[in-house]
Formats: C-alpha cells, sequence, structure tokens
C-alpha cells in the first residue's frame, strides 16, 4: 500500500455543515496592540471548509515538493455534483493551478440546501480518475488511494461510501471499455469535527473491504489538526521521514549584530535515515518533532556551511526535501540560504567528542536536496594508484588530445521536443564518441599525424564530422597538399623519439611512408561517410595514380628514373642534395623489386651493377616485412610510388646552386661511352621520351599545388 | 567486499577423519583449514584488494584475525587455533554482525564463510531452537547486504549432516536467499573439501570482468568490488559487462551525484586470444615485435589515458553499465594522493540525476547552434530546471498557523503606511492575501483586512500624501465589494493622477 502508492485522490466535501466554523480562532491583528488607544480587531475564525482546503493543500504541497515527477495527486470538490480540479499531467501537478481552481469556487453556505449534497459524486469522480492512467504507468499495477475529507452523520453512513465505492470498482473493473482497471484502492476516510467537539464516529484501523479494497477511517478535529493529520498519512503512505536541523545561526531583525540559533524540521524519503534505523545505536538523535506533528524526528546538528562545494565520493543518496512550515521565518532563512548555492553539512550529535558528518543540504537546479554521506570505513581505503597498474609507467599518452575530444562531447540538454523520427539525443551522443575514436592512437610515440597537427589542420577534425561541404573538402585537400609540399622540400617530420627508427638511411622516408600509410587508414576510416569523404580520400590516393593507372609502364617509368641517378651515381657525388635524391630514387625501385627483377631479367639483360644493388636492398626489405603486416607492405608501397610522384624537378634536383646545365645528355653520353656498358647506353637511350612526359605531367603539379599553399 | 571467515572450533571439528592410504592423522579442523587456504589462494590470485576477517566461534565468538588484505597472517593465525566448548552458529553470526556493523556500518555488501561439520548443538542452544524461537538476539536478517555460505566438513552419509542441511538452508533464507550450502561430493577427504571450496570459490568470488567503451577505444577491466545486482519491487537489473561511455560532463555540473555503490576500474592484461587477432590493437603488435610483453607496465592502457584526462579537465565520463541505468567514471585520489580511476554506480533510471534531467535527452555539445558551455567556456546548461518551482521557492502562501496570516498581513501593511511611494508593492500583497483568502475559502479575512485598511486610514498623520487615504479606502471598498470575489480579477490603484491625460 505505502510505497508503491502513485496516484491519490483528494475528496473534498463541500455541503453546507462545512460551511460551520471550525472553532479555531485567529489572531491576525496583532500589530497594532502596541499603539496606545488602539483597540484590535476581534479575532476570526476559519471554516470547517478553508481548514480542510488548507490541509489538502499542504498535502499536495509536500507530495509535488517531494515526488515532482513520480507521484500523482489529483483533488476532487464533492456538493451537488463533482468537480474535478486537476488530471494526472505533469502540467496540472502542482498547486497553483489547484489554487486557482479552488478560488472560482465559492465556500460553502449555511443556506445552501443540504439534500443533494454528498460526497458521494466526489467518490465517484476519484474511482474513475484512478481508472484514468498517468503517463508512465504503464505495465505497473494500477494502485490507487482515495482521500476522502467529509463529516459523516453516523458510522451507518461511512459504511454507505465504503460500499458505493467498492460498488463503482467492481462496475468499472467489469466494463471492458478504454479505462484502465483498478488492481487495489486504499480508502482513507477523514472524518472531520469541529475543535474541541466529541466525534460519534470512532477511528478504525484498516480492513479488507474486498480484494481490490481496503479501507479506514480516521477522526480528525479540524483547524490546524486536520493539516497534521494529512502530514501524518502522507509520512505513512509514502514512506517519509522528519530532521530537525538544530543549531541554525540567525541574524535578529531588531539586532543584527547578535544572531540566534534556531531549529528547522525538514520532511523527506525515510531512505535518507536508512542507515539510522538499521543500526540505531546513536541515543539522543531521534527527538519529538517541534511542529506537533506527533511524529518523531531525527536531530542533526548544522555545521559547515560551503560554497561551490561538490562532494564527488561519498554520496550515497540524495533526497528532496521540503520545510514543514515553509514559510517560517528560519525556514526561508535556510531555504533561500540553499537555493543561492550554498551546500551545509549537518553532523550528527555524540555523546563522544568525535565529530560524526552524516549528511548534507545543498539544492540543484532550485530543488534542495538532502544527501547522504558514507560515514563507515570504505572498502576502497588504501587502493593501488594508477600509476602501479597496467600502463600505469607510460607517460606520453595523449592526455591534452584526449582532453580535447572530451570537450566535443560533453554532453549538454535537449530542452526542445524531439521531431518525428529524430534519433535520441544520447544516441547521436554515442554516435559521436564512435565517429571521433575510429582512429585514435592513444599514445604520442604510435603516431606521426597526431604529432604534426599542425601540419594537417583542419583535416583531423574535419574528417570526423558528418558532412562536409565544399570548402571542408577543398581544406582538407589543401592540408593533403601541404604535406606533399612538405616531402618534397624534405622536411623531417616530427616523429617521436622512440618510435619508427629501423633503418638508418632511409628514415626520413620511411617516416614519410608510415605517415602517408596513418593518413590514409584516418581518411579511409570515414570514407563511408560522404560522398565528400570520398573526395577527399581520392585527393590522397591521386598521388598513386600514376602507380594504379598503368602498373605496367609505372615500373617501366621508374625503372627509368633509376637508371639516371644510377649513372650520375659516379658523376654527381659531391652534391648532397643530388645524393639524397639519389637514394631515394634507388629505394623506389625497390619497391617495385618484383616487377623490375622480372623485367629486367626476362626483357633485357641487366648490367650486373644495377642488380647487385636491388638485392641488397631486396634483403632489407625482408627485413622489414617480416615486422609488417601485408597491408602495411601494400600502403608503403604505394606511398613509395606515390611519393616518386613528387620527386623535385630534375632541373632543380641536380642543379648546383640553381642552376643546371642544359642538354646534358650530349656530355652523357659521351661519358657513357667511356665509362658503362654500352646495354645501359641503350637503356637511357630508348627511355628517354617516356621521361618527358612524365617530368612533364606528374612532377609539374604538386609544385603548383605547393605554390599555391604558400 | 569484505569477506568474514567464520570458523567452528567447537571439539567436534577435532573429530579424526578415516582417510584410506594414509598414515598420517587428520582432524575435521585440518580439512576446514586446507580448504580455507585454497579460497584464500583463490582470492590472491583473482581479487588482491579483498578485506578478509578470520572468526571464530564455539559457543563464545572471537575475531582472531581483523579486516585486512593479508592473507598470510590470516594462514599463519589458522595454525595457531585451539579448541574450545560446543557449537553454537546463532552465536557466532552475532558477532559477525556486530563486527561488521562496527567496521563498515550496514551499507557495505559482506560474504560470510561459515564453516562447521554438521552438529547443530543440542537443547536450548542448538540452531532448530533458535530458528524456531527467533528472540530479539537472532541475528539474521544482517542489516547490510550480505552474502551467506555454509560449508560442511562433513559427509552427506552422516546423519547429523543430513540433518543439519535444511537448517543451514533456512539459515541462508533467513538471511534473504542470498549464498548457497557447499556439502563435500563423496567421501570426506582432502581433495573433496578442496573441490568444495574451490566451488565456492569460482561462484562468489570470481572477479567481474567487463569491456569500457569509448567508441571505438576498448579497454578490459576488472571491476573491485564486483557490482551487485538491483533488486527493487518488480525491478531486477544487472550491471552489463559492457560499459559504454556516453559523453563527459564537467565535476561542477554533476555536482554531489548519489552512488549506489562505487567500484575500482583496473585493467585487466590483454590475453593471448586478443593478440592473435589480425585486427587486434596496434600496441599489441608492436609489443611482439620487439618482444617486450614480459613487462605488462609497458603496454598503453586506456583506463590511464582516460584517468589522467579526467583528472586534468576536471570531468567525468558518463558511461551507461545496463539498461537505463547509468554511471560515472572519475578519477579518485585518497588521501595519500593515490588517484584511480573509479566507477560509482547510480540508482537505476533514466532520471537517476535530476539535475542533468533525462539521460536519454543528452546530446554533444556539438549538436547546438549556440554553444551551450559558451564561447569560451563561460557558461554551463546545467543543472536542468524543473518546469515548476517548489513551495519554498514560490513565495507560496500557507496559513496553517496564525503566524503565517500575520506575516502576510503585516507585509501588506508596512507597505500601506508608506503609501503612496510603495503603492506598487501594497497593491501586490494586497492581491496576494485577497487571492489566497478566496481559494481557501477564507472571507472573513477579507472583510478583517478591509476593516484593519480603514482604520490605517483614521489613523493617518496630517502631514500624509492625499493619496495614501484615497487608496487605502479604494482597496478596503474593493476588499469588501462582490467583484472581487473573482479569482482572475486583480484590484489595480486608484487613478489620482490626471495630468498626463488632460
Amino acid at each position: 500500500m505505502a510505497g508503491d502508492c502513485n496516484k491519490t485522490v483528494l475528496v473534498l466535501d463541500r455541503s453546507p455543515i462545512f460551511a460551520s466554523s471550525s472553532k479555531q480562532t485567529v489572531e491576525f491583528d496583532i500589530f497594532t496592540k502596541a499603539k496606545a488607544g488602539m483597540i484590535p480587531l476581534a479575532p476570526i475564525v476559519k471554516s470547517l471548509w478553508t481548514c480542510s482546503v488548507e490541509a489538502a493543500i499542504e498535502f499536495c504541497r509536500i507530495i509535488y515538493d517531494l515526488f515532482p515527477t513520480e507521484k500523482l495527486v489529483r483533488m476532487v470538490v464533492s456538493d451537488r455534483s463533482a468537480a474535478v480540479l486537476n488530471n494526472w499531467t505533469p502540467g496540472q501537478q502542482n498547486i497553483n493551478l489547484l489554487l486557482n481552481c479552488l478560488g472560482a469556487i465559492p465556500p460553502p453556505s449555511i443556506e445552501d440546501p443540504a439534500d443533494d449534497c454528498t460526497v458521494i459524486h466526489g467518490l465517484a469522480s476519484a474511482v474513475q480518475a484512478l481508472c484514468d492512467a498517468s503517463a508512465d504507468q504503464e505495465g505497473e499495477p494500477n494502485n490507487g488511494t482515495i482521500v476522502c475529507l467529509t463529516s459523516a452523520k453516523s458510522e451507518a453512513q461511512i459504511r454507505i461510501l465504503e460500499t458505493y465505492v467498492q460498488d463503482a470498482i467492481t462496475r468499472h473493473n467489469k466494463t471492458n471499455d478504454s479505462l484502465l482497471p483498478i488492481d487495489h484502492c486504499h480508502l482513507v476516510i477523514i472524518h472531520t469535527v469541529p475543535v474541541g467537539d466529541v466525534s460519534p464516529i470512532q477511528e478504525r484501523t484498516v480492513r479488507e473491504v474486498s480484494p481490490v479494497l481496503s479501507s479506514e477511517v480516521l477522526v480528525s478535529q479540524s483547524g490546524r489538526y486536520m493539516a497534521v493529520k494529512l502530514i501524518q498519512l502522507a509520512v505513512k503512505f509514502f514512506d517519509l521521514c522528519l530532521t530537525t536541523v538544530t543549531g541554525i545561526p540567525m541574524k535578529e531583525e531588531q539586532n543584527a549584530s547578535s544572531s540566534a540559533n534556531y531549529d528547522v524540521e525538514l520532511l523527506h524519503r525515510k531512505a535518507a535515515h536508512q542507515d539510522f534505523f538499521k543500526s540505531g545505536h546513536a541515543d539522543g538523535v531521534l527527538i519529538p518533532s517541534k511542529e506537533d506533528l506527533c511524529l518523531e524526528s531525527v536531530s542533526l546538528k548544522w555545521c559547515n556551511p560551503k560554497s561551490n562545494f561538490v562532494e564527488l565520493h561519498q554520496c550515497t543518496g540524495a533526497y528532496r526535501i521540503t520545510p514543514v512550515d515553509v514559510n517560517s521565518r528560519p525556514s526561508m532563512c535556510l531555504t533561500n540560504f540553499l537555493l543561492s548555492g550554498r551546500a551545509v553539512m549537518l553532523e550528527q550529535p555524540r555523546k563522544s567528542g568525535t565529530k560524526l558528518i552524516s549528511h548534507m543540504l545543498t539544492s540543484h537546479g532550485g530543488e534542495i536536496y538532502i544527501h547522504t554521506m558514507a560515514t563507515n570505513r570504505s572498502i576502497l581505503e588504501e587502493t593501488p594508484s594508477i600509476s602501479e597498474g597496467l600502463g600505469g609507467r607510460i607517460t606520453d599518452y595523449r592526455i591534452t588530445d584526449f582532453g580535447e575530444l572530451m570537450k566535443d562531447c560533453r554532453l549538454a540538454p535537449r530542452l526542445s521536443q524531439l521531431n518525428e523520427g529524430e534519433p535520441l539525443p544520447i544516441d547521436r551522443a554515442k554516435g559521436q564518441i564512435e565517429r571521433l575514436t575510429r582512429v585514435w592512437p592513444i599514445v604520442i610515440s604510435d603516431t606521426i599525424i597526431f604529432n604534426m597537427l599542425s601540419h594537417l589542420d583542419p583535416l583531423p577534425s574535419l574528417i570526423s564530422k558528418e558532412t562536409l561541404d565544399e570548402d571542408d573538402v577543398l581544406e582538407c585537400k589543401k592540408a593533403i597538399y601541404h604535406v606533399v609540399g612538405m616531402e618534397s622540400r624534405h622536411e623531417p617530420l616530427p616523429v617521436p623519439a622512440s618510435g619508427g627508427t629501423r633503418g638508418k638511411g632511409t628514415k626520413r622516408d620511411s617516416q614519410y611512408r608510415q605517415m602517408w600509410s596513418e593518413l590514409e587508414t584516418l581518411i579511409r576510416s570515414y570514407v563511408d561517410t560522404s560522398d565528400n569523404h570520398k573526395q577527399v580520400l581520392d585527393c590522397l590516393l591521386e598521388c598513386k595514380k600514376p602507380d594504379l593507372e598503368r602498373p605496367g609502364s609505372g615500373a617501366s617509368g621508374t625503372l627509368k628514373i633509376a637508371e639516371k641517378p644510377a649513372i650520375k651515381e659516379e658523376k654527381l657525388d659531391e652534391a648532397e642534395q643530388a645524393l639524397k635524391s639519389l637514394e631515394k630514387y634507388q629505394r623506389l625501385t625497390e619497391r617495385e623489386k618484383s616487377d623490375l627483377n622480372i623485367k629486367t631479367e626476362t626483357d633485357s639483360p641487366m648490367s650486373p651493377p644495377p642488380v647487385k644493388k636491388f638485392k641488397t636492398n631486396e634483403g632489407s626489405i625482408n627485413k622489414t616485412a617480416g615486422s609488417q603486416s601485408i597491408l602495411s607492405i601494400w600502403t608503403n608501397r604505394l606511398n613509395a610510388v606515390n611519393a616518386m610522384r613528387h620527386a623535385e624537378f630534375t632541373g632543380r634536383l641536380e642543379g648546383t646552386n640553381n642552376k643546371y646545365e642544359l642538354y646534358q645528355h650530349l656530355k652523357e653520353d659521351l661519358d657513357n661511352t667511356v665509362d658503362t656498358k654500352p646495354n645501359i647506353k641503350t637503356l637511357t637511350g630508348q627511355n628517354k621520351p617516356q621521361i618527358k612526359p612524365l617530368l612533364g605531367t606528374h612532377v609539374k603539379p604538386p609544385v603548383s599545388m605547393h605554390n599555391r599553399i604558400k | 567486499m569484505p569477506t568474514i571467515i567464520l570458523l567452528d572450533v567447537s571439539l567436534s571439528m577435532t573429530r579424526p577423519v578415516n582417510i584410506p592410504d594414509t598414515n598420517e592423522e587428520y582432524q575435521r579442523r585440518h580439512l576446514a583449514i586446507q580448504g580455507i587456504n585454497t579460497l584464500l589462494d583463490h582470492i590472491t590470485t583473482h581479487s588482491k584488494l579483498e578485506f578478509i576477517s578470520l572468526m571464530i566461534f564455539s559457543s563464545q565468538w572471537e575475531q582472531v584475525v581483523n579486516f585486512t588484505r593479508d592473507v598470510d597472517s590470516i594462514k599463519s593465525a589458522l595454525t595457531k587455533l585451539d579448541d574450545y566448548d560446543k557449537t553454537n552458529v546463532c552465536n557466532g553470526l552475532q558477532g559477525v554482525l556486530q563486527v561488521v556493523t562496527e567496521e563498515w556500518g550496514t551499507n557495505a555488501p559482506c560474504q560470510i564463510v561459515l564453516i562447521t561439520d554438521g552438529s547443530t548443538g543440542t537443547g536450548s542452544d542448538s540452531l532448530k531452537h533458535h530458528i524456531q524461537y527467533r528472540d530479539t538476539k537472532f541475528p539474521l536478517p544482517f542489516p547490510f547486504p550480505s552474502k551467506l555460505h555454509i560449508c560442511c566438513v562433513g559427509s552427506q552419509e552422516e546423519p547429523s549432516v543430513s540433518a543439519s542441511l535444511p537448517l543451514y538452508n533456512r539459515l541462508i533464507d533467513l538471511n534473504g536467499g542470498k549464498g548457497g550450502v557447499f556439502v563435500p561430493e563423496g567421501s570426506l577427504n582432502i581433495t573433496s573439501i578442496q573441490q568444495l571450496f574451490s566451488q565456492l570459490a569460482e561462484k562468489y568470488f570470481s572477479p567481474f570482468n567487463a569491456v569500457l567503451n569509448c567508441g571505438n577505444l576498448k579497454c578490459k577491466v576488472q571491476l573491485f568490488p564486483a557490482p551487485e545486482d538491483y533488486k527493487m519491487q518488480s525491478l531486477k537489473k544487472s550491471v552489463s559487462n559492457d560499459l559504454q561511455i556516453l559523453g563527459f560532463v564537467d565535476i561542477q555540473d554533476v555536482a554531489s551525484p548519489a552512488g549506489l555503490s562505487r567500484h575500482l576500474v583496473l585493467p585487466n592484461p590483454p590475453t593471448k586470444e586478443d593478440e592473435s587477432q589480425p585486427n587486434g590493437e596496434k600496441e599489441n603488435k608492436d609489443i611482439k615485435e620487439d618482444e617486450e610483453e614480459t613487462d605488462e607496465f609497458k603496454t598503453p592502457s586506456f583506463t590511464v589515458l582516460l584517468h589522467g584526462a579526467l583528472k586534468v579537465h576536471s570531468m567525468i565520463a558518463l558511461t551507461q553499465i545496463g539498461e537505463d541505468w547509468y554511471g560515472m567514471l572519475y578519477s579518485f585520489a585518497d588521501n595519500r594522493k593515490k588517484s584511480n580511476l573509479m566507477l560509482t554506480i547510480y540508482e537505476p533510471g533514466k532520471y537517476c540525476l535530476p539535475w542533468l534531467g533525462n539521460m536519454d535527452m543528452l546530446a554533444p555539445a556539438t549538436d547546438f547552434p549556440e554553444p551551450p558551455y559558451g564561447e569560451d567556456d563561460n557558461k554551463s546548461p546545467f543543472p536542468v530546471r524543473p518546469k515548476e518551482k517548489r513551495s519554498y521557492a514560490n513565495n507560496c502562501v500557507v496559513w496553517l498557523k496564525a503566524s503565517g496570516v500575520q506575516a502576510d498581513i503585516q507585509k501588506m501593511l508596512r507597505h500601506a503606511r508608506k503609501l503612496p511611494e510603495k503603492q506598487q508593492h501594497f497593491y501586490k500583497e494586497l492581491n496576494r492575501l485577497r487571492r489566497a483568502a478566496l481559494s481557501y475559502g477564507f472571507t472573513a479575512l477579507l472583510k478583517s483586512v478591509a476593516l484593519m485598511l480603514e482604520r490605517e486610514c483614521t489613523c493617518l498623520p496630517g502631514s500624509s500624501h492625499p493619496d495614501a487615504a484615497l487608496q487605502l479606502t479604494h482597496a478596503a471598498n474593493a476588499l469588501k465589494s462582490e467583484q472581487f470575489r473573482d479569482i482572475t480579477q486583480n484590484i489595480v490603484p486608484l487613478r489620482t493622477n490626471f495630468s498626463e491625460d488632460s
């Protein structure tokens, strides 16, 4: 009954008898007493009706404050007919709406004819209200409580009410229309009498009328007692308890320099004192309520107010609170203090000197919560440091970069309604993390491209976007061309100290190879996102075009280039730049080794020196190949071809001091006849026409692009 | 979770055990100690951080070794035990109750391993009697979440054992049903006892392994202590082995979140299977190449990266740990400044942290046309405010006590005495008072307040502004008039200044 009671209907009897006095007087004119010669106005009395309404509103106030979404209350006013003031929807679950509705209903009058007025109409509406499903009730048992504030003439009349509710439920459960059948209903009939009067009705404890209905009868005096009765009911039904915050220092209005200590009583879920009720060892903590609620309260001492305080580790529970006396000065002082963003620690009074902070009061988003704090020894004490665990000794994690990713994946609440068919925001968040982590090396030494973001920007951040516009594609391409330019200028890559140092002479080139491979992996992982993403990949792959488009001629082309420096080797070994390019060209031919070897061995018997050179290089390839996957060999190979494509303009490469002697071949031919074997001569002679288009079409674009970036 | 080994040291435990083919003489307690060592070895291998305490009982109880991670101290204590009088299981459990609540309170889940031999005592101290007449001293159910395991050092064929098993099962039921009774299979010997304790260890002392996912970044982890299942009325949930990071939130925004439980997130070393997978992580491959896999500290772990970044940027990682069940990962530092990655498990549900709103409605910050954290991180979209203000934040009118009425009247009077300067405030308070009186059906108050205002009017000093008297009379008349019995109408000030119109 208590814990799963989510739907409550309050039925207020508005028959003429409620117009009579509650016999509790209200002194309201206390401020003029001090003035001499002034006779204070006579105290006034509230009607039974006013006391019922006040109590009902107080009940709603507590429930709405403590359980804004999970517990629902509806109010029904019953006279000659029933007026249902609100429904189960969240927008109608607030006291302002109820007060406005009540304001439109005039108080009962003694002159009204009493005959047709009965609370039965209200009970009928209440049963019907329970048959309405609330928003998130799906699948839950349809249980509810009806609290009826009435004034019965006799025990018999109360039995009539019970029978009526039983019949109404049976009737509703039988009719198989759209209404939800009631699984269980608890009926509380509160008989109210003016203060000081003797009730003809006796209280009666819970009785099971039938499997679907239980009922109890309570008797309450009107006036403030009525509200106390309903608060007690709320405490019982919704598993609440009281906390008295003691020793709150408050400035006196008259005497601002001194401060007196006040106590404030708060209501909240009992779970906040679960620990205390379970162990129950602390004496003197439980004190009677000072608000005459006839309930016990857990007293906790105010200590240590803090600003902007966050307790990440110790909180074991957080429960909404509401003050018992909401607009008393001490209550308002406390709630305003907490709403302003401060937190207050609460301490358990103990006989021994030790201080035990067990709770904290603070507000979040305009709601005040009592937090429970762990007070016992933690099983997580003296835990090892993360640096003592797996991977704890590594120091080059990309923490700053991950911080950026975290900022990009920071969550924010979507406040507007979702459109039809729109994905859940949280799924968008999951999708974003997935996208951003497709290629994400976690340590610096595992990556080249993420160490040279200044060169690649904005490509890495753009490519992970869901959509790329034309400008983005252009930016990405620019970044690729920029790196192409870097390579052609032989700029060293910002390689992490511990990574990628295998070959010695080929260090930089293998780094470039690795870099291109990484970059391709990065871009390729997003290729399915959109056509524009594919364009970026195409741009990257374009570098391999010569090789991919005409593999046969590509091989002969490289062979051709390879020949040339091989020839020059003897001649231009003093120029360092030339040497570098030479090395490079040699390696390029390695990549083509298989094609090349087959070709050279079958097509034309190669001269011994070049073949030897190839063989030694082959050895080094195999060495690296052993530690590489086929994929990486392949990508390296492509990259190498790629790199070839960005070779410097021959004139600039081979010239000294930016000067290049034209028509060298005439001279070369002359030298060759002296130094090298005749078949080389014929080879160069044969292939010469092919070099020109190669240089003309493929070497030029990077240079021009490079210029454009500059 | 803390473990209590509760060993029966009554005289019956010294009964010899007949083991064929050995010359050594074994007592039941020797077997029990063998079994306990098996369990301790398992714990040492799988969850080094477990706190274990050794308690013994006969007709009295004693805590021999306080909660410790030093398994060897327990092992050595086991060799030094004496023999005592008769068995009183309830007394032993009473001891557990005292020790645990004193040490850990009522929140920490504990496992109790009770080792006894099937004799349950006789007369008013017998287990049967205790279960039948559960008096106030009966320790079960424990106030803390617990699993009770009963290991019986006795063969099922013994009549005393078969008679005790229903009682043992009843004990576990009385404690909420978690745990089990373990009896050796076949004859009683060292092997069967070791098997029994291995079974117990496998079933209840296995580490909780999971995979931490942050998009495509994955890491095998162990949660310590193992998370418990959640059970509340009809709702039953288990923590998934797939922990998925949904996004990140600043620590200031997550404020002081309440957690059901907290768990260390420890990275597990990659297994051989991972390394043989073709698309295994790159670092594994590198290590293979360099043949450095022996040094596990050099294998990069995503948890270390995540921990570092969370710590540096003061954030938490919101993590889904099951269907409609969430938690947060954060850097936790104990008072010795040793920090580690921690998982806090929230109460299940989409509104587990009301100030973050519905979990389903959290979107990545980049999804918003206006950056929710401002251009340079100077604001926050949290906390999410509820649509309705709470009564204490809404200046609500409650007149249950006379002081409530008095305070509201005084507020209005104070403004009335400063007319015409406070005219706006006066009418605001007047209307608030009037609306509340109408809502509560407290019309008598309206008449009395009208009288009060009329009296105020007569008390005005001669020097007062003529408007004061006009407004007070106007307000008093309005309160008495039928027109303002309509709650939707507001009493508006009397117009006294016509100069603007002319």
